[in-house]
């Protein structure tokens, strides 16, 4: 079986990543998810996943500006890595190439 | 809107589980969370909310390496603790010894902490009390200068208030009038002690005024306020303003109505008082002029008035005054003259502090010796924990928590020595009060409570650091393979702390010793009269009004030899002069004569020794002018063949009759100064009665039949001067003691220690001793071989702390004119008591140790 190294969660993690652009912190992106799924999130939860996402180095970060609203502190800004994006890709591949084998469906996505 | 914040111990929790680099990114996450929520929904849930959001953040990648590690030590005070339980079972005898001496030791400190805090409450209850000052007058003299609280009475306060803007008010009393005033209502009489004050009396001191206008309370001479007691006794009702009643004391007497009833004033207080007259009867009774020192001033001042600045105005400020040439003037804190209350040569001299710091330190030397023990005890016992200590190191302890462990045990002992310290606390408080002379109470309030608490746990901390550090500091690869040699060192700090406490108990007994004799030679000294069997009661009623009659009637009694009467309380003293001038008089010499004002007989009855002259008598008709002086005065003035000299004294003359030769009538803390006796048929208080010998209680009955029917009314109030004189010593008597108790504790702390240490060290060399008996050695000679150190040591202790002691004996003597010769027995007495002490203490063990059995101690291997 091919090793597709992202959960669910993850991947829809790196995708809000890619969505967000400059705006990708952890308080936005739990937003984000909730808003787009509907499904409740703690930005704990989020975050957590974030910087594991970052261990295996499919995202970077950095600092971004201190902002008024949050008090004067700054923010983690997330950015997709090129590996996280060709990972991003492979799963989807992976997954097309899934569903294209999948019987009386098959013709439909094509 | 209202500016809602996120939950602050949400925020400190966080700040506490998360790593650094992670808090600020979060925190501000999180806040934005919270503006959104705060936004949507209502305060409590976006908090709710965000607390749901903290716990969130409760994940591996978030926290902090070492909160686990940090957290762990909750985990290891209940392991420490069930240790420090299971080791005080093993070892009962150690546990106990710690367990009495840190409990006598923390019951001590509390009961001295408890006297002194008393002690500094004193004159503080006052609500304007840090703006109250009493007027101080330094008297220039030729021999020093003199300080006291007596200010010119009417004058000082008015003239304070009117030319120095700092003063917001200022009051007067009268001086304290030594015998009772007695009132009258109907048949009834009741005494009590009073003074004249002025009208805004009130407005300064904060006594509780329960019933009555303080205000109005004293608007016109017919006005008295008196205490609940009086009215209760005179009224039987505490609400007694508007009642009437007539006061009298000596020839004075007035129907006056009760303006105002206020609470005795408490043991806080030094001013006491059971009623209160106006001022303006006091002030017809004196000559209102700057010459005269005759009531106290007080005064408030504005609030952050600068007194040092204020005091150097007042300095020159007496010497515009007529007669007040020599006087200085300054503002003393009202609540500071109890505990510093002397005055040398117009520098202060101490007081009461310097008992208050005594005590302090015998405290703290009491819990010092307690810890020692301690100290000692679980470093002597060290060895046994080596293999504990070696394992504990091998599985992974690290230093710290081995510190921890052990002092976690003597915390865990010092809490219960607490815990009973209080106990016993609660136990001798009653005869504590009795020493004291105190109203002590349990320590209830929760400052205190918690304040012994952190005392117990830093003397928890005190005696469990020397051995918690040096047993933690041992190498576990040397401690399991059995290399278990104390280090010299260890035996060096163990020795000096023996000798320190010894030093300590020596210097202790010494002071015993020196103050108990210099007390009993105080008391047994000759006084230049005989004190006893002489019975003094106040001249009341009959003895007022016709004291002849009243002297010539009391004289016929059986068992009464003389009888006098004189215008002082003997053991208190009286008044003086300087207005005395004579032929060949230094203009500027400025002498200070005491005056005992005194009736026919007086120098007979109190069998004072005539150098020259003669007495008093009625044969010579009128002797006014008349004055007998002592042998002082007489050398001061420089006169040769004094009697027959006329000399000038208060605008008038008066002749020398008579040269008493020197007699104490001050107290034993004063040379004696000079001084004249004056007779005085108008001014008398006292009468005294010289009785014979056993047959006290006769004369009194008879006294007490003679009153019902010719004074009827007064109630015989008698006191012996002897009585009279002990009280005069009675600081040095508590103090006398206080100082033997606490010196016989620490002596049986010590003795303690070094028990448990001889215990120890009989137990370590059980074999040795087994080993030496079979191949014959004496009982005696192992009790000498075991003693020997210990011996030494005390010998040590005893060289350290006599010349120590010497010195403060000697310091403390030099309170006294009159003072004993520091023997050399006291310090014999004190070495020798220390060592044959020890060597009992050793002795019971070692003889113990050494009649055992050798099968028995060397059969076990």
């Amino acid at each position: 079986m091919k090793e597709t190294k992202l959960g669910e969660f993850e991947e829809v993690l790196l995708l809000l990543v890619g969505i967000l652009g400059d705006d990708a912190y952890a308080f936005k992106i739990a937003e984000e998810f909730e808003s787009q799924t509907g499904r409740a999130v703690s930005i704990g939860s989020v975050h957590s996943t974030l910087s594991r996402l970052g261990d295996k180095g499919f995202l970077k970060s950095e600092m971004g500006e201190p902002s008024a609203t949050r008090g004067g502190r700054r923010k983690r800004v997330y950015e997709i890595t090129a590996y996280g994006e060709r990972t991003l890709r492979a799963s989807r591949d992976f997954k097309m190439d899934l569903w294209s084998q999948f019987p009386g469906l098959a013709f439909r996505l094509t | 809107m209202k500016n809602h914040q996120p939950p602050k111990l949400a925020n400190q929790f966080l700040e506490w589980i998360l790593k650094a680099d992670l808090v600020e990114e979060v925190l501000g996450d999180l806040e934005e969370k919270f503006d959104t929520q705060i936004n949507k929904k209502s305060p409590l849930k976006a908090k709710t909310n965000y607390w749901y959001q903290v716990l969130n953040y409760l994940r591996p990648f978030a926290i902090r390496n070492n909160l686990i590690t940090d957290l762990n030590p909750f985990f290891m005070w209940t392991h420490n603790l069930k240790l420090a339980f299971r080791n005080s079972i093993r070892d009962k005898s150690t546990f106990f010894i710690n367990l009495i001496g840190l409990s006598t030791g923390l019951a001590c400190t509390i009961l001295i902490a408890l006297w002194v805090m008393d002690e500094w409450q004193v004159d503080k209850f006052h609500e304007k009390e840090s703006q109250l000052y009493t007027a101080m007058i330094h008297h220039g003299q030729s021999d020093g200068i003199n300080t006291n609280d007596y200010t010119q009475g009417g004058l000082l306060d008015k003239a304070l208030l009117a030319d120095f803007p700092e003063v917001a008010a200022a009051t007067q009393e009268s001086e304290a009038i030594p015998m009772p005033f007695i009132l009258t209502k109907e048949a009834q009489k009741v005494k009590g002690f009073g003074k004249f004050v002025r009208p805004n009396f009130f407005d300064l001191f904060s006594f509780e005024l329960k019933a009555g206008d303080r205000k109005t309370l004293f608007q016109d001479r017919q006005s008295i306020a008196i205490s609940e007691e009086l009215a209760l006794k005179l009224f039987d009702t505490k609400n007694a303003v508007g009642k009437t009643v007539e006061w009298e004391i000596l020839t004075l007497k007035e129907k006056v109505t009760v303006t105002g009833v206020f609470k005795r004033p408490g043991a806080n207080s030094t001013n006491q008082f059971d009623l209160l007259l106006p001022f303006q009867i006091y002030e017809n009774l004196i000559n209102v002029q700057w010459g005269n020192y005759n009531s106290k001033t007080y005064v408030q001042l504005h609030e952050n008035v600068d007194v040092a600045a204020l005091n150097a105005r007042l300095k020159p400020y007496m010497k515009e005054k007529p007669g007040n040439e020599k006087e200085a003037l300054f503002l003393k804190p009202y609540a500071d003259s109890y505990l510093y209350g002397e005055y040398e040569n117009g520098e202060l001299a101490g007081g009461r502090i310097e008992y208050v710091r005594l005590f302090s330190m015998i405290a703290f030397f009491i819990l010092l010796i307690a810890c020692i023990n301690f100290m000692n005890l679980s470093t002597a016992k060290a060895t046994r924990k080596l293999k504990e200590v070696g394992v504990r190191k091998t599985i992974g302890a690290d230093r710290k928590s081995l510190i921890e462990q052990y002092l976690g045990e003597s915390i865990f002992i010092t809490l219960l020595a607490l815990i009973s310290s209080l106990i016993l606390v609660q136990l001798f408080l009653p005869q504590f009060n009795v020493l004291t002379g105190k109203t002590l109470t349990f320590p209830t309030s929760l400052p205190i409570l918690s304040g012994l608490l952190g005392v117990s746990i830093i003397t928890g901390i005190l005696a469990g650091s020397y051995p918690a550090l040096y047993l933690s500091s041992f190498s576990p690869a040397k401690v399991l393979k059995g290399s278990t040699n104390s280090s010299t060192g260890e035996l060096w700090i163990r020795k000096i702390l023996v000798v320190f406490q010894f030093a300590l108990s020596v210097i202790l007994i010494v002071a015993v010793l020196v103050v108990y004799k210099q007390i009993d030679f105080i008391q047994t000294k000759n006084l230049g009269y005989d004190k006893e069997n002489v019975l003094t009661f106040p001249s009341e009623g009959m003895a007022a009004n016709n004291l002849e009659t009243f002297l010539n009637e009391i004289k016929k009694m059986p068992g009464i030899i003389n009888a006098s009467s004189t215008g002082y309380s003997f053991t208190e003293g009286g008044s003086w002069t300087t207005g005395l001038s004579w032929e060949g008089k230094d203009p500027e010499a400025n002498i200070r004569f005491s005056n005992l004002g005194v009736y026919y007989d007086f120098i007979e009855t109190l069998g004072v020794e005539m150098l020259e002259g003669r007495t008093f008598s009625k044969a010579f008709g009128t002797e006014e002018n008349n004055l007998i002086m002592n042998e002082t005065a007489i050398k001061v003035m420089g006169l040769t063949d004094p009697v027959g000299k006329v000399i000038d004294m208060w605008g008038g003359k008066a002749t020398i009759i008579g040269v008493v030769k020197d007699f104490h009538f001050q107290s034993l803390h004063e040379a004696v100064s000079p001084m004249f006796f004056k007779f005085n048929p108008e001014f008398l208080l006292t009468v005294m009665a010289r009785i014979e010998k056993g047959k006290e209680k006769e004369v009194i009955q008879n006294l007490e039949a003679f009153y019902k029917t010719n004074n009827p009314g007064y109630a015989l109030n008698y006191t012996f001067l002897d009585t009279e004189f002990a009280v005069q010593y009675e600081a040095e008597a508590r103090v006398s003691a206080l100082a033997q108790y606490f010196a016989g504790l620490a002596i049986i702390i010590s003795c303690l220690g070094l028990f448990g240490l001889v215990t120890f060290s009989a137990q370590r060399r059980q074999k040795e001793i087994g080993v030496r008996k079979v191949l014959g050695a004496s009982t005696l000679s192992l009790v000498r071989l075991l003693s020997a150190e210990f011996t030494k040591m005390v010998l040590v202790a005893i060289f350290i702390a006599l010349p120590i002691s010497y010195y403060i004996a000697q310091y403390w003597l030099e309170g006294f004119a009159f003072k004993i010769a520091l023997e050399p027995w006291f310090f014999i007495v004190a070495g020798l008591g220390a060592l044959s002490i020890a060597w009992l203490t050793v002795g019971i063990q070692t003889m113990k140790a050494a009649n055992l059995n050798p099968t028995q101690t060397l059969k076990a291997e």
